[in-house]
């Protein structure tokens, strides 16, 4: 569905994105995850038609997005960041103008709109003017106009982003109902929503990709660190020093204490080791007392600090 | 095309709902009520040389108002979608560039024909009340809406460049009735040694003179050059307002 080849963009000479390659397949979503100014925005004003690539191409539905970026954009439903909308217009006459817009007409037009609103929960505010709507209706509207002309690819800039936690569940529930009948790509800057929306993960990090996996598979490559968590008593102030000296710890990190003659310890470990069998010898040994030792499985956090930090080999993969 | 049409009834609706252009028309009412009422003044203190259309838009009071009519007009257009960024919506719907500035200019003008129609009102009253003891002149009326016409293609064409550079409204209004003031003024200029200079200037005066251009249509003489002048002025500006708003698309 999409096939960049070297992509970049320079923006008066800054390089905002450099050399992407990357493809995305029918039916898949993929997120495309990186801190602010990675060129997430970039690449997808691109890959929308809005603006063309300094150099290198991009295919989207077997169309070039500069030189047919007319047929790219009918086929694209494009949800620019933060949701940009006229404010005047009142929701559904606001949809029924871009739904012309993008060749809809008469009454396929008007079920069509009927469909989206329905499908976004925004019928109920059908008549409001979008000015006077909440910031979850808004992202909402920009959706439902993505959706409107029946995209084959939907590519969503950043939709949560300001969201609250319900209307973000409610937008990634929605984002999986979509996923029968349209490719997405969608942007984000929070891992967990990558995690438990995509199939696929492409790692943005100024403007290169430094990874693309399953977000599992991303998860599972960590060569680094899992975390170990310990709560203890009656260590006298040794406990540091002793847990330091096991073998595959890496750190230790005192945490403040909550309560007196506790204390409390993140382990940083090596990767598929597991100290937790040895810090329990020890604390037999010497005789303390823990009431919790939980292992930290790696989060894509891991992954991501790891990785851009640059101390991780890069995982590049198709 | 049809998009064109989609986009010019969504731009001509954006003016009806937002209250600048019921400002305008009030203006432009309001003020073309003075310069009526100037004029009528003129005509009353004994003979002159003018008709009643000639003294009303030769009337200070015209003057005030044509240079506020343009920027109001045009200052939302562009600056607008800039500042809402909803012209990224708008370019990645099927829609050509072309389509969208069209349209956009097609709405202004629409709305510039409108905020003056009511001002034909003025004759058409004075017409009926004094039963014809006044001469309104038909070709006269024809001209005088026919160089504000081609004026308004010229100007609006500009302010549509003004509000393409900026995505605030403030400064497109003040960048346009800074360029038609300096149009404006050029003309007066040129019209004043145009009159010492004589062979060569002449032509400028025809050319430049806004003065000059609604002097002489409103009194009814119809010539072509200003026409040409204001179209093809028109046709540039556009021609670089579309320019400005494809940038996002040139390579660097
Ligand atoms: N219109 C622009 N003009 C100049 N620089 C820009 C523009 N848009 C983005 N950039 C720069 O390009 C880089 C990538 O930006 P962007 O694609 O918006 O990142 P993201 O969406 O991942 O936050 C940033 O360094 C940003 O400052
Ligand atoms: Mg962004």
């Amino acid at each position: 569905m999409i096939d960049a080849l070297d992509l970049s963009k320079q923006y008066a000479g800054r390089v905002a994105i450099d050399r992407l390659n990357f493809q995305v397949d029918r039916g898949e979503i993929v997120g495309f995850l990186g801190p602010n100014g990675a060129g997430k925005s970039t690449t997808m004003r691109i890959l929308s038609g809005f603006m063309p690539p300094t150099s290198g191409r991009a295919m989207v539905a077997g169309y070039d997005v500069f030189r047919e970026s007319l047929a790219v954009r009918r086929r694209v439903g494009y949800m620019p960041e933060m949701a940009p909308l006229y404010q005047d217009m009142r929701v559904k006459e606001y949809l029924h103008f871009r739904a012309e817009l993008k060749g809809l007409r008469g009454r396929d037009m008007r079920i069509r709109t009927g469909e989206v609103m329905e499908l976004c929960s925004i019928t109920d505010v059908r008549r409001r003017l979008i000015g006077n709507l909440s910031k979850g209706y808004k992202q909402r509207v920009a959706l439902a106009d993505a959706l409107v002309h029946r995209p084959d690819l939907l590519i969503l800039d950043e939709p949560t982003n300001g969201l609250d936690p319900t209307q973000i569940r409610q937008v990634r529930e929605l984002l999986r109902s979509l996923r029968q009948d349209h490719t997405i790509l969608l942007s984000t800057h929070i891992l967990h929503e990558v995690e438990l929306t995509c199939d696929r993960v492409i790692l943005l990090h100024q403007g290169k990709i430094c990874a693309q996996d399953t977000p599992r598979n991303l998860t599972r490559q960590l060569r680094a660190t899992s975390a170990v968590r310990v709560e203890l008593k009656g260590a006298e102030g040794e406990a540091q020093k002793d847990l330091q000296a096991l073998t595959g710890v890496r750190k230790v990190i005192p945490r403040s204490r909550r309560e007196e003659g506790w204390e409390t310890y993140v382990l940083r470990v090596e990767s598929q080791s597991d100290v937790r069998e040895s810090i329990m010898d020890l604390a037999l040994r010497k005789g303390w007392k823990i009431r919790e030792l939980h292992r930290q499985l790696p989060t894509l956090e891991d992954v991501f600090v790891e990785i851009t930090a640059g101390d991780g080999v890069p995982a590049q993969k198709g | 095309m049809r998009v064109f049409w989609i986009l010019l009834k969504k731009e001509v609706r954006a003016f009806f709902i937002s209250p600048v252009a019921y400002i305008v028309l009030a203006l432009v009412m309001v003020l073309g009520g003075f310069s009526f009422r100037a004029a009528l003044a003129i005509l009353e203190s004994g003979p002159s040389e003018g008709s009643i259309v000639t003294w009303t838009f030769n009337a200070l009071w015209f003057w005030l108002s044509y240079f506020f009519v343009f920027p109001l007009l045009t200052m939302r257009l562009f600056a607008e979608e800039k500042k809402l960024g909803t012209l990224e919506t708008l370019f990645t719907a099927p829609v050509r560039t072309w389509q969208v500035v069209g349209a956009k200019y097609g709405a202004a003008l629409v709305m510039y024909a409108v905020v003056w129609l009511p001002t034909l009102g003025n004759f058409w009253l004075l017409d009926w009340i004094t039963g014809g003891a006044v001469e309104i002149p038909r070709g006269a009326l024809q001209g005088s809406y026919l160089i504000l016409l081609a004026m308004g293609l010229f100007h609006l064409a500009m302010g549509c460049l003004a509000s393409s550079l900026t995505s605030n409204q403030i400064v497109a209004a003040v960048l346009s009735f800074t360029l038609s003031i300096l149009h404006f003024l050029i003309g007066v200029f040129i019209l004043t040694i145009g009159r010492k200079v004589p062979e060569p200037f002449v032509d400028l005066v025809h050319y430049i003179a806004s003065v000059d251009h609604i002097r002489l249509f409103t009194q009814g003489v119809i010539d072509s050059r200003p026409l040409v002048y204001y179209a093809t002025l028109a046709a540039f500006f556009l021609v670089l307002t579309h320019q400005v708003v494809e940038f996002r698309r040139w390579r660097p």
